[in-house]
């Protein structure tokens, strides 16, 4: 089977792909501070390190890449609200005669 | 502040009418009689100060003028002269007011102030004591906004322990504003330049004109219940987590919607913290009051909201550098280890301990070359002296044996068959053993004989005939 994601990243650990911003920097976190705190087998610490450098790769790569992701709320007749993803200077003003 | 002129209220007013009638009209009073009573400063100051405090019109003024002269003490207090082409009236402005206005007086600027007027009697100064500023212009409104700001006040909705703080950095960010102005393209720069990562919920709405305050109420209320729904749906990362409400500059009648008693209302009831920026630094509202935190402008509220990824890129670096810093110091300690366990281990390896059994025997060996070597030398020096010895006892003794030799070479030619040869005789041996011929029985005829005589041999065979 081939991975789709073994092109770009040969190395990564696929879930830390998957792994969000926050999710990732707050495991990140953790694992320095517990590799810092010390005492672990070296096993252990040549795991931690690997994979606090993999996370810090995967946030390092989130910032560098991420888009602004722009959605606007707009109110559907029937639907209630909807959040319509837009370009930002493709947002629309507002049609509506203030229902809400 | 300046000390200001002593009054001069001997003196007729800039405005009082000159007395033309006949000085005759007033009875004559001569210096240094009696009526006339003399009073004490401070007398007078109080007379000055029960005047002023008992005029209505002195207690709540709107005045309006130019700032000069501003001097901030510093206890924090605020000193500054507001004049017109004719007057200047001293103004205090105490910290804690003036803390809690975004604005500050400059020189130059026109402003309005609200405040008292009273006597500061340890100087004589009459001062205006401010109890906020506003940017000239305000007319009628500034007194409708100085009634609601009062009035929503004393309901608290403007307390500093309403505040709420902002999320460090929201995954999503709701935005209500216009999104066709430069407004909304600031914000979404900002945001993009500073926190790609952040999601943004727009809301529009607009923010100027009769439809304003309800468009922006109606804004506010469906990012709420947007909020309410994804929370509910088990998406809260998809609910914003801090709202921008924003509006570029314009005149104080185009702010006037962020005023309205209904959009206040619904910025302190809104779910979630929210930053207003509205119009410029100088620009105040009673919005950006009711907001968790006040933005000079829209676009400095996109950069409160979230951080900047290049800051946040040099604490991943700095992560970075404690995540290697901690691995070198592991691998220092196990490098450390390896090397005790490497020794031991070398100590109890069979090649080590070849190597030491080798390195006995090599200082065996050496101890044994060095006592051999040691011998040996000392064997050579004997052996050397024995040799000596030797070869001259061995000389001595050739010498004896020679002489020995020679005596015995003469004796031996004394005692010898030459000298007996030499005088004519012959020694008889039979050719056949060489046996010496003593007896002629011993030779029968016919027998083979050799005679040595003195100078050599001769063969002979017995004879037949002279027997007999």
């Amino acid at each position: 089977m081939v991975n789709m994601l073994d092109h770009v990243t040969p190395s990564a650990d696929p879930a830390i792909e998957k792994l969000g911003f926050d999710e990732a920097l707050a495991e990140l976190q953790r694992t320095v501070a517990e590799l810092e705190a010390g005492g672990q087998p070296l096993e252990r610490a040549l795991a931690l390190h690997e994979r606090g450098a993999a996370l810090l790769e995967h946030c390092n790569r989130l910032l560098t890449d991420a888009d602004l992701r722009v959605r606007q709320l707009v109110a559907v007749a029937g639907k209630g609200l909807q959040a319509v993803d837009v370009k930002p200077d493709e947002a629309q003003e507002v049609p509506e005669s203030g229902a809400g | 502040m300046t000390r200001p002129q002593p009054p001069d209220w001997t003196l007729p007013a800039w405005d009082a009418l000159p007395d033309e009638r006949a000085p005759a009209a007033r009875p004559p009073v001569a210096p240094g009689t009696f009526g006339l009573r003399i009073l004490n400063v401070s007398d007078v100051s109080r007379a000055i100060r029960e005047a002023v405090r008992g005029d209505e019109r002195l207690r709540d003024v709107w005045v309006e003028g130019e700032v000069s002269r501003v001097t901030i003490s510093s206890a924090g207090h605020a000193y500054f002269a507001l004049k017109d082409e004719r007057s200047q009236l001293q103004c205090v402005w105490f910290r804690d007011e003036r803390l809690r206005s975004a604005f500050e007086p400059q020189a130059g600027l026109r402003i309005v102030v609200h405040g008292r007027v009273d006597l500061f009697e340890p100087q004589g100064a009459l001062q205006l004591y401010v109890e906020s500023i506003q940017p000239a212009g305000f007319g009628d409104l500034a007194l409708r906004f100085e009634a609601l700001k009062a009035r929503l006040a004393t309901e608290g909705l403007f307390d500093a322990g309403r505040k709420r703080p902002l999320p460090s950095r929201p995954a999503t960010i709701g935005v209500v504003t216009s999104p066709t102005g430069v407004v909304w393209r600031d914000i979404s720069h900002v945001l993009a330049r500073r926190w790609p990562l952040a999601r943004v919920v727009l809301v529009a709405c607009r923010v100027q004109g009769e439809g304003a305050p309800a468009s922006i109420v109606t804004a506010l209320r469906r990012l709420d219940r947007y909020i309410e729904e994804c929370r509910a749906a088990g998406r809260p990362e998809d609910a914003p987590a801090v709202t921008i409400l924003a509006r570029g500059g314009g005149s104080l009648e185009d702010l006037w919607a962020f005023n309205d008693e209904a959009v206040v209302r619904a910025v302190v009831a809104h779910t979630v913290p929210l930053v207003c920026g509205v119009g410029h630094e100088v620009d105040v509202t009673l919005a950006d009051f009711a907001a968790d935190v006040r933005a000079p402008t829209p676009s400095a509220a996109a950069e409160i909201v979230v951080p900047d990824r290049l800051e946040f890129a040099a604490s991943l670096r700095r992560a970075n550098d404690r995540l290697r810093n901690a691995m070198g110091a592991r691998l220092a300690t196990a490098a450390r280890d390896l090397a005790v366990e490497r020794r031991a281990l070398d100590r109890l390896s069979p090649v080590a301990r070849l190597a030491a059994g080798r390195e006995q025997v090599g200082l065996l060996f050496d101890r044994a070359t060095r006592a051999i070597e040691a011998r040996l030398a000392g064997d050579g020096m004997r052996l050397e002296r024995a040799a000596d010895t030797l070869s001259r006892q061995a000389t001595g003794r050739v010498a004896a044996a020679r002489a020995a030799l020679s005596g015995a070479a003469a004796a031996l030619a004394v005692l010898g068959p030459q000298a007996t040869l030499d005088r004519g005789y012959a020694i008889v041996r039979r050719t056949a053993d060489g046996a010496i011929v003593r007896d002629p029985a011993d030779a029968p005829t016919g027998t083979a004989l050799r005679l040595r005589v003195a100078r050599g041999e001769l063969p002979a065979t017995v004879d037949p005939d002279g027997r007999g």
